[in-house]
């Protein structure tokens, strides 16, 4: 590979669980504004894999680094977060008992000091991009609804509201679509979409027609390590993401 | 909603009025009506009423934590103690010659013969000299539960230790300090502890005036605690420390070093603590360690509970409510108390999850379900969690 | 005869009978022996005025093995034996411990163990009043009391031999060597051979020859003799303030062995330590497993685990009381009680945790901080409860014989009742592991306790698990209540004293895991009573809790984690 600048690069990432190699030997490059799909059977180490990149499990080795050359496995959650690495969970994690405005403003980029939050006020500048985020995610109307009260699939939105609220420069995006109808899958492909480009985003997916919808490059993780990479054609041909899948016997070999 | 950022009218007025009665009414009551009225509030009950102030601004510390920030400690007396010891220990050194030895030593460093431990300042001990100037002492009360809270919390947070093991660690300190507390070799009195004060900043402690001046100050302090938390929950800090409760991890993946604002809350309430432990000492007389016991910190803890947690008036109520019952319980049926305080917590946790506050719309929620399934089939919706929900919207 | 004390008499009738048969039994006795020559001796001795002849002849009895010479011997040097005085003809006697209503008893003559008898072949009586005690100085008794050390010499009982000899031998005195010598060629006890040479040895320190005194000392040296220890060092201190007198051989040789002895001390003390620990280690670890089993499975911390264990010491006092009443107060059956008591405790305790479970803590599960809370409150209850029925003061729970007394392992007491509860503690895992690893209740337990959910919906009864799980561990900590009765106090606030201990133990250990408690419990019981000579028991708790949470900072979540994948795991 010639020697281009990644926004994300790992290689040679190993992490063992009680003997159970959750990651082996794990090579992925992210280019910059790219959308990633990742997709793999359960187990296959996809969440072991964003859990390395945010910070909140230490690989065993391997490189991992952000940019140009910052090293992730020496930082923490929060560090990670700071250099501008978003993530969304599997399960909608919002504050429940806050408002869907105070929700976005808690996740608004700028200083994250406890001094800062003691005495700094909410600026019309703030106020205005919170605003913005709401409309992108379609939560104008529900400002002053508590979290908790949202239907499954805005609280999906609201937590991709609140990455964006934080202008990160790589999203980690873990099933968005799960739980979600049809129509919402769809909004949340476009909302995607639309944020490719200003972003580089991972998403975490099992559902392949949504998969279809957002996917340019898809990779197949299998036992932790990289099965194979391309389009969504490319990938639904290979006869070893088949097997995977479909747990065909091996033809011989 | 109390995350309100302004303050309501409404709220304005019902404190106005609070502060009104504690500062001004029942004093003057005290004071100036003649001891035959009616309306005359005795000495002892001002005494009494002090007490409970003070306790109220303990309660308010462990509210802070536990209902706002989701850290259970099971340690907040212990920071009350150490509050209490600290203008405990002034205290001794203006006794003066009156103690039962007519010494200038305090009684029991003279009974456990200090000064062969420390001949070189005639037994007093070196790290009380400074407690000589009420300023001192009246420092060390905000920076001994500071320090000490400080240092557990940096290390409990820094390795990430929450929910139960929080609690169970915050017990253990509170423990291991009961256990140094009273050793006699430990230099705070052992057993005993701190007691038969005679002066404060020079008044009488036992006078009626002192006593008036003391619980007036207490509901000073409980006053200005009560808007500086107010204050604090208000602001976006406050918005963090209940994401912080309700999500911890979420608030960490959104780049907040979560382990600093929790510690700000811990060493805060630390000191609100302290500083309630130091008014309350002067108007009962005495410190002991059985005062920081474990024990003591959960039946802080009882009190939020059954006032109402996660709101500033619940712990106050249950505070003062608790600790009249408890009085009136333990002259009427010493032996039935702890019954009476082991069912509360138990009713309290199982039946009232939001204390008395959030009890009338608890009520009100049992009756419209209640209505509405005698008056059709409707479909079972209102979960539990939404009771709770309209209960803090006032 | 002390024997006929404690015999209870019912009636006149058995009264007479057993007298007759002791009378018979004490005849038959002392007349086997008429006429050796030591009685005539002694009798020449008790009518000497002859310093030197009484105790030439005193010395000589030691080879006398006949009880009448030891029980005159015994009398003359406390002043009871008496001599006769009729017709000019002295008569050495001993007053028969059997006495009638005036006081008075017959006399028994020293010379053959007769009773001394009245022209009508009846005993006479005396009184003491009446009698005139042989004359003992006291230099005299002196000698008597050597004589009747060595006597112990031969005692039928090891034991009291073996203890004789220590005692003969730390007075140093060379006159017994011979007898030590004497005695060590029959000697058949292994520990009285042992006691003899330490005795000789001890003795032989202060000969003159240099030769024996090396070789005494080596000898107490290579022995590891901590009685000899004192004599040593003793020695030392002359040896340093007159060199000249002693020389350097012994000065060097004085040196090693003190040090040998010194070393193997420590290391008594230091096993000693280690066995302490262990059991503290045990009693902590059944103590904690049933909360850490709770824990593990449920998420929820019991705050009256502390009671429920204290329930358990209680469950063993009734047991007992209800032995008592049944067996009496000793004997076999009521050694039985504390096999029983077990049994008993844990059911209690088991059924306290169910009614417990039902009752409260089922509708805590998605709260834990609640839930502790909650059970806090039940824990008062129950210490108001046991305080009401049983009073708030200790109560006495004994031991059954087979549980007190201890082993002697090289100078090493082994409690039996620290003995006991490690090997009870050893029991108790291998069971609780046997039930999580064999049993179907066992693997229904490890699949709540992986995910909640899945377990349920594959169609485990959680709630009936967690029922199950919550009486089992409340009855483990039930037993570890009985087990404490028999090593501390039992009082209300017994649970107290331990819960904190077992908390510590499960943050420690980690949630749930067998393995982990069982670490957890030997490091806090071992590091407690290895900082306990040092600091006293209070800076050492202190030091354990400190220990425990800078441990934290290391491994956050304990010596064995599980984990998660959730957001709040």
């Amino acid at each position: 590979m010639t020697q281009k600048q990644f926004i994300l690069t790992l290689e040679g990432v190993n992490k063992t669980f009680d003997g159970f190699k959750a990651i082996n030997d794990l090579n992925l490059y992210m280019d910059e504004g790219e959308l990633r799909v990742i997709i793999g059977p359960n187990g296959a180490g996809k969440s072991t894999m964003l859990d390395i990149i945010t910070g909140r499990t230490r690989p065993d080795k391997g490189k991992v680094e952000f940019g140009k050359d910052t090293d992730l496995t020496k930082l923490n959650e929060y560090q990670i977060n700071r250099l501008g690495i978003g993530r969304k969970f599997q399960t909608p994690s919002v504050y429940i008992e806050h408002t869907v405005f105070e929700n976005v403003w808690l996740s608004l980029e700028g200083s994250r000091t406890v001094w800062s939050t003691l005495f700094s006020r909410i600026t019309s500048a703030q106020r205005e991009r919170i605003h913005e985020v709401l409309k992108t995610i379609g939560l104008v109307d529900k400002a002053q609804t508590k979290a908790g009260s949202l239907a499954h699939g805005q609280k999906q939105w609201l937590e991709i509201g609140m990455l964006l609220a934080q202008n990160p420069k790589l999203l980690l995006v873990d099933e968005p679509a799960a739980g979600m109808t049809d129509e919402e899958t769809a909004k949340t492909g476009e909302l995607l979409m639309s944020l490719a480009g200003k972003h580089s985003i991972i998403v975490i997916e099992h559902d392949m027609v949504f998969v279809r919808q957002i996917a340019r490059k898809v990779t197949v993780l299998h036992q932790g390590n990289v099965l194979c990479e391309g389009t969504v054609d490319e990938v639904q041909a290979d006869e070893r993401v088949i097997e995977v899948y479909l747990g065909r016997k091996k033809k011989a070999a | 909603m109390l995350s309100n950022k302004s303050i309501s009218k409404r709220e304005l007025l019902l404190l106005v009025i609070a502060a009104l009665i504690g500062i001004v009414v029942l004093p003057c009551l005290n004071a100036f009506v003649p001891p035959a009225s009616f309306f005359h509030v005795s000495n002892f009950s001002i005494n009494i009423y002090g007490k409970y102030l003070c306790y109220a601004v303990l309660a308010i510390g462990v509210n802070l934590l536990w209902g706002y920030t989701g850290l259970l400690s099971l340690g907040q007396a212990l920071f009350f103690s150490l509050g209490g010891y600290a203008l405990g220990m002034h205290l001794m050194l203006m006794i003066g010659k009156l103690g039962q030895y007519k010494s200038d030593l305090p009684d029991f460093m003279v009974f456990l013969e200090f000064i062969k431990r420390f001949p070189e300042t005639g037994g007093l001990p070196p790290h009380w000299i400074p407690f000589r100037s009420f300023w001192f002492a009246a420092a060390m009360v905000v920076v001994v539960p500071a320090v000490v809270s400080f240092v557990f919390g940096w290390l409990a947070f820094r390795s990430r230790i929450k929910g139960v093991y929080f609690s169970i660690l915050s017990q253990a300190l509170t423990y291991a300090a009961t256990l140094m507390f009273f050793r006699n070799d430990f230099t705070f009195g052992g057993n005993n502890g701190l007691t038969d004060f005679k002066f404060i900043l020079g008044h009488e402690i036992n006078s009626a005036a002192t006593k008036r001046g003391l619980f007036i100050a207490s509901a000073v302090l409980l006053l200005a605690v009560y808007v500086v938390c107010r204050w604090l929950t208000s602001t976006k800090f406050g918005l963090i420390q209940r994401a912080i409760r309700d999500s911890e991890n979420r608030v960490l993946f959104s780049g907040y070093a979560t382990a600093n604002f929790k510690l700000f809350v811990f060493v805060l309430s630390g000191i609100i603590c302290g500083l309630g432990g130091a008014l309350f000492v002067p108007q009962v007389g005495i410190i002991n360690p059985s005062e920081m016991a474990p024990d003591k910190s959960l039946e802080a803890v009882v009190w939020c509970a059954v006032g109402g947690r996660g709101n500033l008036l619940g712990p106050i109520l249950g505070a003062v409510g608790c600790n009249a019952l408890k009085s009136y319980a333990t002259h009427s049926f010493a032996e039935q108390w702890p019954y009476i305080l082991g069912g509360l917590f138990i009713f309290a946790t199982l039946f009232m999850p939001k204390g008395l506050i959030g009890l009338p719309a608890q009520l009100m929620e049992i009756k419209r379900k209640f209505t509405r399934k005698n008056g059709d089939a409707a479909p079972q919706t209102a979960p539990a969690d939404v009771a709770f929900e309209s209960a803090t919207k006032e | 005869m002390g024997e006929s004390c404690r015999l209870e008499i019912r009636n006149p009738c058995s009264f007479l009978f057993i007298h007759a048969f002791l009378v018979l039994l004490h005849l038959a006795a002392f007349a086997s022996f008429a006429a050796s020559p030591h009685r005539t001796n002694l009798v020449e001795a008790v009518l000497s005025e002859d310093l030197a002849r009484q105790t030439d002849i005193i010395k000589s009895l030691v080879e006398a093995n006949d009880p009448l010479i030891e029980q005159a011997l015994t009398a003359w040097r406390g002043g009871s034996l008496y001599v006769l005085e009729t017709n000019d003809t002295k008569t050495p006697i001993l007053l028969d411990p059997v006495t009638d209503a005036e006081g008075s008893a017959k006399a028994i003559r020293l010379i053959d163990g007769e009773f001394v008898k009245g022209a009508d072949g009846k005993p006479l009586v005396f009184a003491v009043a009446d009698l005139t005690a042989a004359d003992a100085t006291s230099k005299l008794r002196k000698v008597i009391k050597a004589t009747l050390d060595l006597f112990a010499l031969g005692n039928p009982n090891p034991a009291m031999r073996r203890d004789a000899v220590i005692k003969l031998g730390q007075e140093q005195n060379p006159d017994y060597l011979p007898f030590f010598e004497t005695r060590q060629k029959t000697e058949q006890n292994l520990e009285v051979v042992k006691a003899l040479s330490e005795a000789v040895a001890t003795t032989q320190l202060l000969s003159e020859d240099e030769s024996v005194r090396l070789a005494a000392i080596g000898r107490l040296g290579t022995m590891r003799s901590i009685n000899g220890l004192n004599f040593l060092q003793r020695l030392e201190t002359e040896a340093k303030a007159a060199p000249a007198k002693y020389g350097e051989k012994t000065a060097d040789a004085l040196h090693k062995s003190i040090r040998d002895i010194q070393d193997y001390i420590q290391w008594g003390n230091f096993f000693g330590t280690a066995f302490r620990g262990l059991s503290l280690a045990a009693i902590l670890l059944v103590a904690a497993l049933g909360l850490a089993i709770t824990f593990g499975l449920m998420g929820v911390i019991n705050m009256a685990h502390g009671e429920v264990i204290m329930i358990g010491a209680y469950s063993a006092y009734v047991t007992q009381n209800v032995f008592a009443k049944w067996f009496g107060a000793s004997g076999r059956g009521f050694d039985c009680y504390f096999i029983a008591a077990l049994v008993v405790s844990f059911v209690v305790a088991g059924l306290v945790g169910l009614i417990l479970e039902r009752g409260v803590i089922r509708f805590l599960y998605k709260r834990p901080l609640e839930s502790l809370l909650a059970t806090w409150g039940v824990s008062l209850v129950l210490q108001q409860i046991i305080r009401h029925i049983f009073g708030a003061a200790n109560v006495q729970v004994n031991s059954p014989s087979w549980l007190s007394g201890s082993f002697n392992v090289s100078d090493v007491l082994l409690g039996y009742n620290r003995l006991f509860v490690i090997g009870f503690a050893v029991f108790v895992v291998l069971l609780t592991y046997l039930l999580l690893t064999r049993t179907s209740l066992g693997l229904q337990i490890r699949a709540v306790m992986q995910n909640r959910h899945m377990a349920s919906a594959l169609g485990v009864r959680t709630d009936r698990v967690n029922m199950m799980t919550f009486a089992f561990g409340s009855g483990l900590a039930g037993m570890a209540g009985a087990c404490l009765s028999q090593i501390g106090n039992v009082g209300p606030a017994l649970g107290q004293y331990h819960i904190v201990d077992c908390f510590m133990i499960v943050v420690l250990g980690g949630v749930g895991s067998i393995v982990g408690t069982v670490s957890a419990s030997l490091g806090v019981g071992v590091t407690n009573q290895i900082l306990e000579p040092w600091l006293g028991s209070v800076l050492g708790k202190i030091t354990v809790l400190a220990a425990i949470i800078l441990f934290l900072q290391w491994r956050p979540a304990g010596l064995f984690v599980t984990r998660s994948r959730s957001l709040e795991g």
